[in-house]
């Protein structure tokens, strides 16, 4: 497997719920996978552990075979390869778009990093933009410069956080498909977490549910439809979906 | 220590460190409390500690609501509203930063008591011939007036700084909401601004607890006066020490309340679209009355005593002799600009280590660092020169093989001075860096490390970048402080040093204050000056 | 990364250094090895701050050579500081405006004895620490002064007789944190015992015309602003007002009167500026000779002409302003006492609410 992730678990030192239990999943080159849940459920701590930002009290996580932690080893954020969308984007307000990008580059020599520099431009169409600001660019503008910037340093893999939520719901569409079409075409694992299960079935190869820290459901988008409608019948849940919009 | 990763690094290490060796110092202090009580002790308590106490506890929270009050408001109306002299009124507010507080009060007494310019000016101009008690200022309510009017700054600026940068939809919300002006005012405006609120009033009151020029002058007896009579007058140094750390008690009790309140929430947007508050533009007779407002407290606090200065500079001009004046002027730059130098350096350092680290106990132990700033200066120097004798024993053999022939080297060196003066102003830097570090958040910072670079790149290339604002804001601040502070730099000085304080306080002393003035016009033209900068700097930055 | 904080910080060391050693002269390095030759400086700490003194100290280095290193400052504190600094203290000379404070060095076993027959010579034997520890330069008496067109002189006696119902709400003074009191009501301790002290100072505060505050200029405003009838002061307040720059206080202090009192009995009280050769002094021949200087004709004619002190050298005359005053009888205690009883005088103060 390409990445594999083994019983995972974490809690955050001031509560004493656990945010994370005994999470595990099998991840194969190139497959984008989506971690759907509510707010709280714990989704967010799985692309943190990931990168290396928090510490998990248990549990392993291993890229090609090579261990980023475990109970002996935890490599640093900077040193695991690993590409980050946040949420709000995180561009530096100091620098332009083209220094956002070059950011992650600075042990490239000059020549290939401008050469780098275009490519991603390119893949994200925002060429001619090099010389911006982020404060003059729209928010659709702004989450493809992060796209660019997180992928700029070749990662293995690619964590996207909630990359849907700070847009208005006609540009959410259109984003939508220009972010499957930028992951497919880079060619690259990519791991986004979201609260709307439409975002999963249009860009995820395979769903990842979490409910409360579990794992409730591992499958194809399909797989998940048939889950619901069980459901449905089982139990009336319609304040859940009522907080599924608005978290 | 779960969450943010609190692994041995540079950070952490040095971090730590530079807290102990801020903190070293108030030990010898904190060690009074547990010094068993003698008589002199017994007597402070049967008749004068209770006076000391309510005094300075009047002091202290008259002073904090008086203050809160004139700078939250100036704050609010320069961040939302527009009106003759705005511009000019946003940066001139800070100026009476500029004027030492002792120099305030003897001024402002110059100009009240009997022979000043109002009753002179009443009684052989109009004829009139008012009760003089009328215009003594020389008491508490005058104390409190001195404090607020010199003092409100701290609250102003940092106020001023966080609502103009908060998002325009929240104001503008609750104005939809059918909201008016005042409502907003105290319902929204007062309780967001609350952080900042409390940071500037913390620092008021420390300001207010540890000075002593202005109440002995005035003849009002507080805790401080308390600590220098057992001290100087009974001779008992112990005592003295208790009661400075019963005093230190007291700030550690605001450090935790101030905590408390400011609770869990991160103070930090990253999104880097807020949209700053559109101005309301006032007409009329509103305009006329926030000018005049803003107009009338500037007045209070720097042009009547800048103006009663300058008459008296020109009255004794020519009768003390000023040739050495470019020698202070040198000296209160170099000992001002390298302590704030070090202390935004430290500042900058602690700040990324309380960040990086997570728990409670961790979280707290930089504000340990900020009890300096409570204790009396005199006091302080007691402990520091205690600490570096010590420490030069301990290289004396050293000195030694360098062939010098005496045991104390650190101790009368200037190094001492300056690190009186981080001890004791450390709490001003750390205040503004701590905010530039909330502000900013965390986000950055991990975007930064995923893209591969490490905590020390991140701080150069992110985090310092995005903080220029809170480093200057805090280097000016400092500075201005070690240009003004008196105590420490008049005992702890190596030979022939003099500064514009100590010249100033040297005149002011003894009664003199007309030819006071001069040097004290000086610490102020320097200090305006660097507001001045500091004020075109950051207009700059924010096109 | 920590390279560069590591070039930061060497390069501020270099800076102190630099700016340590070439604004202070390094007393520090020359000092000890150049004792055994001529040592060509003497380093004083000073709790005196006047501008007079200054040209005073460059007017000895002309004349010997001798650099003198300044540290002004609190008397206390300084005291504290060379206590601090243990035997590797760098002071020579400690001065100060009030004769507690040297009892006090004297007592914590700061000073050193010295002597010389020009110090003899030059100074009276009563402004003469028996131990011939410290020396006495200049004299200031702590006098009445009081508003002539209220007060006719004749009513004035003693600093007891103010303690009297007549003169109830009418007498100014400042608060008892300054040393000049302490060391006034010292000197009754020592004169009358604690008990009739503690009497008088009660008494006083009951004849207070208001809390106490400000200095001692302050107290004769107070009396021109009708606050007050009679205040007590130091004799050289008084004589830089008469010679103030801003013309409001000369006027102040030219509708005032100024009186000796206890004139009858125990004489008016006097305290002393003084200075004591420090323990460890390295440089104890300089040191010796900057004390002969300063209780030298010349220097305490330029004590009493521009600081409006009264010479303790009997050769010099004061001031004609201070001649103007007229003679009078000092106090006749040993000036130890006044440290000697300055705590109790403290507590006494507290007792009986003087702020």
């Amino acid at each position: 497997m390409f990445v594999s992730i083994e019983n995972l678990s974490f809690s955050y030192s001031n509560t004493k719920a656990t945010a994370l239990d005994n999470f595990s999943l099998q991840i194969k080159k190139g497959e984008v996978i989506s971690i759907l849940g509510r707010s709280g459920s714990g989704k967010s701590t799985v692309l943190r552990l990931l990168a290396g930002l928090e510490k998990p009290s248990v549990g392993k996580v291993s890229i090609q075979d090579e261990i980023l932690v475990d109970d002996r080893t935890f490599v640093q954020p900077e040193k695991r390869g690993i590409g980050m969308v946040f949420q709000d984007y995180a561009l530096f307000p100091h620098l332009t778009v083209a220094d956002n990008i070059l950011f992650g580059l600075f042990r490239m020599k000059r020549s290939a990093k401008q050469t780098r520099l275009q490519e991603v431009l390119e893949l994200v169409e925002l060429q001619g933009y090099e010389k911006r600001y982020p404060h003059q660019l729209s928010g659709g503008q702004q989450q493809r410069v992060a796209i660019a910037r997180a992928l700029a340093p070749n990662p293995h893999l690619l964590l996207l956080d909630e990359p849907f939520s700070n847009l208005d719901a006609e540009l959410q569409e259109k984003i939508r498909k220009e972010l499957r079409d930028i992951l497919k075409r880079a060619n690259i694992t990519s791991i986004f977490v979201t609260h709307d299960e439409k975002d999963a079935h249009i860009l995820a190869d395979r769903i990842v549910k979490i409910k409360n820290g579990q794992t409730d459901f591992i499958g194809r988008p399909c797989d998940l439809i048939d889950v619901y409608r069980q459901e449905k019948q089982s139990l009336p849940a319609a304040s859940e979906e009522k907080e599924l919009i608005y978290t | 220590m779960q969450r943010r990763l609190a692994n041995v690094n540079i950070w952490t290490v040095t971090g730590i460190a530079i807290i102990a060796a801020l903190f070293l110092p108030n030990i010898t202090i904190v060690m009074g409390l547990f010094t068993p009580s003698n008589e002199n002790w017994e007597h402070m308590k049967e008749f004068v500690l209770w006076s000391f106490i309510k005094n300075s506890l009047i002091l202290v929270v008259v002073t904090a609501g008086a203050t809160i009050f004139i700078g939250l408001s100036l704050a609010w109306l320069i961040a939302q509203y527009q009106f003759p002299f705005r511009r000019f009124l946003k940066w001139a507010l800070i100026l009476p930063l500029s004027i030492p507080p002792f120099i305030g009060a003897y001024t402002y007494h110059g100009i009240f008591n009997f022979t000043g310019v109002i009753q002179t000016t009443l009684r052989d101009r109009f004829g009139m011939d008012l009760n003089p008690a009328y215009f003594d200022i020389m008491n508490l309510p005058g104390a409190i007036f001195i404090y607020t009017v010199f003092l409100y700054p701290y609250v102003y600026t940092i106020t001023q700084v966080f609502l103009s940068q908060q998002s325009a939809s929240l104001i503008e919300s609750t104005r939809l909401l059918g909201k008016g002006p005042w409502r907003t005012f105290f319902q929204v405006v007062v309780p967001i601004s609350r952080i900042s609120i409390i940071a500037g009033a913390s620092l008021v009151i420390l300001e207010v607890l540890n000075d002593y020029g202005v109440v002995k002058y005035y003849g009002i007896q507080t805790f401080t006066t308390g600590i220098f009579q057992t001290w100087f007058g009974l001779g008992d140094i112990e005592t003295s020490i208790k009661l400075a750390a019963s005093l230190m008690g007291f700030v550690i009790v605001i450090l935790l309340v101030e905590k408390v309140l400011r609770g869990r929430r991160q103070y930090s947007y990253s999104s880097t679209k807020v949209r700053p508050l559109p101005l309301i533009k006032l007409t009329g007779w509103k305009a006329i009355a926030a000018a005049s407002y803003c107009l009338s407290i500037l007045s209070l606090g720097f042009f009547i005593p800048i103006a009663q200065l300058i008459e008296w500079t020109i009255l004794t001009f020519g009768t003390i002799p000023l040739d050495e004046f470019m020698s202070y002027m040198r000296n209160s730059i170099v000992v001002a600009g390298l302590s704030a130098t070090a202390i935004i350096v430290f500042a900058l350092i602690v700040g990324n280590f309380a960040r990086l680290v997570q728990g409670r106990f961790a979280k707290l132990l930089p504000k340990l660092t900020v009890l300096g700033y409570s204790i009396p200066g005199a006091v302080i120097a007691v402990a520091v020169v205690t600490a570096f004798v010590a420490l030069d024993e301990f290289l004396a053999p050293l000195y030694q093989l360098a062939g010098m022939n005496t045991t104390l080297v650190l101790s009368v060196s200037i190094i001492l001075l300056i690190t009186a003066y981080i001890i004791r102003f450390f709490a001003i830097g750390y205040n503004s860096i701590e905010t530039g570090y909330d502000k900013i958040g965390t986000d950055f910072q991990d975007a930064s490390r995923l893209l591969g670079a490490g905590l020390t790149r991140t701080f150069f290339k992110v985090d310092m970048p995005m903080m220029k604002g809170a480093i200057i804001s805090g280097f000016i601040l400092v500075f201005i402080d070690v240009l003004k502070e008196i105590p420490l730099t008049l005992i702890l000085r190596p030979f022939n040093f003099d500064t514009l304080s100590t010249k100033a306080f040297q005149y002011a002393s003894d009664e003199k204050i007309m030819e006071a003035s001069q040097a004290s016009l000086l610490i102020v033209g320097i200090s305006a000056l660097a507001i001045v900068i500091f004020y075109k700097f950051l207009e700059k930055e924010m096109d | 990364m920590n390279k560069l904080i590591y070039l930061v910080l060497t390069f501020l060391l270099l800076v102190l250094t630099a700016c340590g050693s070439n604004d202070t002269s390094a007393p520090a390095t020359e000092g000890a090895s150049e004792e055994a030759e001529e040592s060509t400086e003497v380093n004083l700490y000073t709790a005196r701050h006047y501008d007079v003194d200054d040209e005073l100290y460059k007017k000895f280095e002309e004349e010997t050579g001798i650099k003198v290193n300044l540290i002004k400052g609190e008397a206390d504190e300084l005291l504290e500081r060379i206590k601090r600094e243990g035997d590797g203290t760098e002071a020579d000379l400690f001065l100060t405006a009030d004769a507690g404070r040297l009892f006090r060095a004297k007592d914590d076993g700061l000073l050193q004895a010295v002597s010389s027959d020009l110090l003899n010579e030059q100074i009276p034997e009563n402004f003469r620490d028996t131990d011939q520890m410290w020396y006495g330069l200049t004299k200031r008496a702590r006098v009445l002064v009081y508003n002539k067109e209220t007060v006719k002189p004749e009513e004035l006696s003693t600093y007891e007789a103010l303690t009297e119902d007549e003169w109830n709400g009418r007498v100014l003074i400042r608060g008892s944190e300054n040393v000049y009191n302490q060391s006034l009501l010292a000197s009754f301790i020592e004169l009358n015992g604690e008990e009739q002290a503690k009497e008088w100072a009660s008494g006083l505060v009951n004849n207070f015309a208001r809390d106490p505050e400000g200095g001692d200029r302050d107290q004769a405003k107070a009396i021109a602003a009708g606050i007050g009838d009679v205040a007590i002061m130091n004799s050289y307040y008084f004589g830089q007002m008469l010679n103030s720059e801003d013309p409001a206080e000369v006027e102040v202090a030219e509708s005032l009167g100024l009186f000796f009192p206890n004139q009858e009995t125990d004489g008016t009280h006097v305290n002393v500026s003084g200075a004591g050769v420090v323990k460890s002094s390295q440089n104890k021949e300089n040191a010796i000779k900057l004390l002969e200087f300063l209780s030298a004709p010349e220097a305490q004619g330029t004590f009493a002409e521009a600081n409006y002190e009264y010479p303790v050298n009997e050769e010099v005359e004061p001031s004609e302003l201070l001649k103007s005053w007229g003679e009078f009888k000092e106090q006749d205690i040993s000036l130890s006492a006044l440290g000697e009883n300055n705590a109790k005088s403290i507590l006494i103060f507290n007792e009986v609410g003087w702020k």
